[in-house]
């Protein structure tokens, strides 16, 4: 089982590893520099007791009775000495070894002698004849740089502890802004996108909240399109609905044939035009939700014959021609199924307003580079004013008798501003009619993975 | 009766068309407000059926021109649009009923039936003078307790009249409450309707107002 991390466990860590690392660092240099101070200072000592000896022996090494020295201290335990003369160990103290202390004779050295670690300081009197060796355990100079370092480390123990509760409560009241600001974020509503109230919080806080807020922003922007998109696609199927009803409540009534015929016609044409719109509306919704995905290399010309081919047999029924203009090829980095609806919906707008026939040119070219495709066609076309409204949702030109969802435009906006494309309205050849051009960006088409933004 | 039907969608217009005429209206259908406007300054109409969402020019302003020529037309507003707050804005802006889209056939024919009795002063669903009833959902009139069969045109002739007691009405008033747009008119047709009408009822019901038109005058209560 694995925990998130924690800011506070993470301080207080991080706060104590750091403090009992420059600690312990301190005991380890005052244990080291201890000792070399405690050795300064027990050297001096032991030339100090070797020089006193020296002095002893000068006046009278008989008169020294005992044999060897009573232990006046407890650290007299540690401390021995030897005088030798002429190889014979004339005096030694109660803890001296019977061997040599050491085997210099002048000066310090460090001798282990029966499993004992020793310091010793030698010297011989000024007439040569005796020898002395003064000595001390050098467990014992270790011993005490390791007490001077242990009293060091006590406080830490207590210390530590004592911080880390402090540290606990420091970290504890510095996060309460987070932990008031989560609980306002919990105890939320899923409907409520209220920003959330700046108030108090520290300075670390704030871009927490601004970013939280702006977010809020943009999922009600998100949800009231949502909303909005939802009302308009049940207002604009209640229209379609109405006319199927009323349509088969007179194919009910109806006193003759031609006029029951008639009404059960418009029923049948009433359910064709609530299907498309429907499958327009669920086009849209798939655009509006669309995720990133890769783009691919696409010829427009190519794109265009497959399209121009797939509409025709509507174009005929409709007796309006359509075809492929000369052109020039361009390839465009897209997602051919969107083009293809796209194209799909233009074709269909313009086959759909032209009168009977007349002409519905596709054409596939460039301007400045920039590859682009345009439908014209011979209809009524869309007063100047007009060409803004066009794209919006459910908006149909008016007096043309024609029943479209009124989304047509609003899918190919849409799949447009994916591509990065633009999309223009203009008058047709010789100011008649409708053409719609689609400006892609001048692509460079190296970038066949450029993926969408 | 005739009634204006303004609805910008084709099926739906169609289907309001045929459904009204199946229940005895005789119905001009406009595509948009506009257009609606003119049909209505030209035409007496006993109810309109109006849209909301009409291309040139609002369902909404259509009604308030209308209300501002002080003209009391009933209006039914058939819509789509139907929060709370859209249907207190159209009764606002002067409509006397409301109906959302998909709406019954029936249902409305019923309402435009109820709309043009309450504009005419009338209370009762069945039209009655003296020993004349004409039900007007039904179509079936009565007279000294006998059921009289009708025309469509010689009940539509009736029923003007006898929503206008002792009013006089023109021919071409009643011709107007006859005909829609593209229906053809034959000449003498009122007169032709009145013959008939006096021969299956009673020749004294209905009084000729000589270069003016007709009259039904309000019978005396027993």
């Amino acid at each position: 089982m694995t925990h998130p991390p924690s800011l506070k466990r993470r301080v207080l860590t991080l706060a104590l590893a750091g403090m009992a690392l420059i600690w312990v660092g301190t005991v380890i240099v005052t244990y080291f520099d201890a000792r070399e101070e405690l050795n300064e200072v027990l050297d001096a000592h032991l030339t100090q007791a070797a020089a006193l000896l020296i002095a002893q022996t000068a006046h009278d090494i008989e008169e020294i009775e005992i044999e060897h020295a009573r232990p006046l201290h407890k650290y007299s335990q540690r401390v021995a000495f030897q005088i030798w003369e002429a190889g014979q160990l004339r005096l030694h103290s109660a803890n001296a070894p019977a061997t040599p202390l050491a085997s210099r004779e002048q000066g310090f050295s460090d001798s282990t002698v029966e499993g004992q670690r020793w310091r010793v300081f030698s010297s011989r009197d000024a007439s040569g004849k005796v020898l002395i060796h003064v000595a001390e355990l050098a467990e014992v100079r270790d011993k005490l740089a390791r007490e001077v370092a242990k009293n060091l480390l006590y406080p830490l123990l207590v210390a530590l502890p004592l911080f880390a509760i402090l540290l606990w409560l420091a970290v504890g009241r510095g996060l309460r802004p987070l932990a008031s600001l989560t609980r306002e974020v919990a105890s939320r509503e899923p409907d409520n996108l209220a920003p959330l109230p700046v108030g108090a919080a520290p300075a670390e806080v704030l871009p927490l909240i601004d970013r939280l807020n702006r977010l809020f922003e943009r999922i009600a922007a998100s949800i009231q399109n949502e909303r909005r998109f939802t009302a308009d696609a049940a207002h604009e199927l209640r229209t379609p609905v109405a006319a199927i009803k009323a349509q088969a409540q007179v194919a009910r009534g109806a006193q003759d044939t031609t006029e029951r015929t008639h009404a059960l016609d418009s029923v049948i044409l009433g359910c064709d035009r609530a299907a498309h719109l429907i499958e327009q509306l669920l086009t849209l919704a798939r655009l509006d939700s669309l995720q990133k995905s890769a783009l691919e290399s696409c010829e427009l010309q190519t794109l265009a014959v497959e399209v121009i081919a797939e509409m025709t047999p509507l174009a005929r029924q409709k007796n309006v021609q359509l075809e492929l203009a000369e052109g020039e090829t361009a390839t465009v980095q897209a997602l051919p199924g969107l083009l293809r609806i796209l194209l799909r919906n233009l074709i269909d707008n313009a086959v759909r307003y032209s009168p009977a026939g007349t002409q519905v040119q596709v054409r596939v070219d460039r301007e400045n580079s920039q590859p682009r495709i345009s439908v014209s066609d011979n209809g009524p076309g869309i007063p100047v004013e007009e060409r803004d409204k066009v794209p919006e949702r459910f908006y149909r030109p008016l007096g043309t008798g024609e029943q479209g969802s009124g989304l047509g435009l609003s899918i190919v906006q849409r799949i447009a501003a994916i591509h990065g494309a633009t999309l223009q309205l203009a008058a047709g050849e010789a100011g008649r009619g409708l053409r719609v051009t689609l400006l892609f960006p001048s692509g460079d088409t190296s970038s066949e993975h450029r993926r969408l933004e | 009766m005739r009634v204006l039907a303004v609805e910008d969608d084709a099926l739906l217009g169609d289907a309001i068309q045929a459904g009204l005429k199946q229940a005895g209206f005789a119905v001009d259908w406009v595509k948009d407000g506009v257009a609606a406007q003119h049909a209505l300054q030209a035409e007496p109409y006993a109810a309109v059926v109006l849209d909301l969402g009409l291309p040139r020019l609002s369902g909404l302003d259509v009604l308030q021109h209308l209300r501002a020529r002080r003209d009391a037309t009933p209006v039914l507003i058939l819509t789509a649009r139907d929060t709370v707050e859209d249907r207190i804005k159209g009764l606002d802006a002067g409509a006397d009923d409301y109906l959302i889209k998909p709406f019954d056939m029936g249902e409305l024919a019923a309402r435009l039936r109820a709309l043009v009795r309450r504009a005419s002063g009338e209370t009762a669903p069945v039209l009655c003078n003296g020993a004349l009833a004409l039900d007007p959902a039904s179509h079936r009139i009565t007279y000294l307790d006998q059921a009289i069969e009708l025309s469509a045109k010689e009940f539509a002739v009736l029923q003007a009249l006898m929503l206008n007691l002792d009013r006089v009405l023109t021919r071409t008033q009643i011709e107007a409450q006859l005909y829609a747009w593209g229906d053809e008119i034959e000449s003498n047709t009122v007169e032709v309707h009145i013959h008939h009408l006096r021969r299956k009822l009673a020749p004294e019901l209905i009084q000729t107002v000589r270069g003016v038109g007709y009259l039904m005058p309000r019978a005396q209560a027993d």
